[in-house]
């Protein structure tokens, strides 16, 4: 089953999310893949990375590092070099990263059709996998607008998350820890 | 009537059109003004009546008090920009705040309110 997991920032989000991915896959008996969407710039970065290896641990995952082409990783190898099976279930944390990758790319380029492609490329990944927990971020709710590039980021967001909330069985909002099924 | 919320980019109005039928023609797109069309059944976009209302000085709820009979049978759909940062500039306060107080109103007055998250929609009322 594909889920989409919502809700604002430090809710509980990711912590929901690792419990469905990783029953799901002891359930079916499948590889647990941890889909690592950021691309670490600095010592910030690699110390953040760290730390969410440490909290991972035990949990049984494997880490796929993949920051661009979100498909493209199912050909290939996870970060201990074992080979991706594109039926196992994986936890891509988070929608939000991979849009910021796509959109501003490390050469400074604004790429404004990022979001319609990775809205594409997201759907085609839920069809292809069947198990996946897309994790994204509700940032809908502000009083004000920001400059436009803000602004467009936000409403690519959006449609990346209307997207998603189509293509999986089911859509879950989390609140402080507390669960709201939308869907 | 029908009081449809969600935050910005949310699918709000594909959601009122599929859900009761609503054509083009039905919907009055408010305003950074203190004008409401009531001959359209859909009042769209409310939240920036109310921004004209802050910056005229005037309380949203009285001009929507005012139409009481009218406003029995319309949608009205507001985006919810209650749960974000608190603005630095007053003036985007003071519209944070009256969009709340608005949203309290038309949510007691309302027979069916709607809040539409990623596109789905959820009847709370």
């Amino acid at each position: 089953m594909n889920f989409l997991i919502s809700g604002g920032c430090k809710n509980g989000k990711s912590f929901y999310a690792q419990r469905i991915a990783r029953d799901m896959a002891q359930k079916q008996n499948l590889p647990l893949y941890y889909l690592a969407t950021m691309i670490p710039t600095d010592e910030e970065d690699r110390a953040r990375i760290r730390r969410h290896l440490k909290e991972r641990e035990g949990w049984g995952f494997d880490t796929i590092e993949q920051g661009l082409d979100i498909c493209g990783c199912l050909g290939g190898k996870t970060v201990t070099g074992a080979k991706v099976n594109p039926k196992g279930v994986f936890l891509l944390d988070s929608v939000t990263a991979l849009l910021s990758n796509e959109m501003f790319r490390a050469d400074g380029r604004i790429d404004h059709d990022a979001p319609q492609r990775l809205a594409e490329q997201l759907r085609q990944f839920a069809e292809i996998t069947g198990n996946t927990v897309f994790v994204s971020d509700y940032i809908y709710s502000d009083a004000f607008s920001y400059e436009s590039l803000t602004e467009e980021y936000k409403k690519g967001l959006a449609l990346l998350d209307r997207t998603l909330a189509k293509a999986c069985n089911r859509v879950i909002e989390v609140t402080y820890g507390f669960i709201k099924e939308h869907k | 009537m029908i009081l449809i919320f969600g935050g910005a980019y949310q699918g709000k109005l594909d959601f009122a059109k599929e859900t009761f039928s609503i054509a083009e023609s039905d919907i009055y797109m408010c305003q950074e003004n203190t004008d409401l069309d009531m001959s359209a059944k859909v009042l769209c976009n409310l939240e920036q009546m109310v921004l004209g209302c802050v910056k005229e000085n005037i309380e949203a709820k009285d001009i929507l008090t005012s139409y009481k009979d009218e406003i029995k049978d319309k949608i009205i759909i507001v985006n919810d920009i209650s749960q974000g940062i608190v603005p630095i500039d007053p003036v985007m306060r003071a519209w944070r705040e009256m969009v709340g107080r608005t949203m309290l109103y038309l949510a007691k007055e309302a027979d069916e309110v709607y809040r539409v998250f990623c596109g789905i929609g959820e009847q709370i009322k």
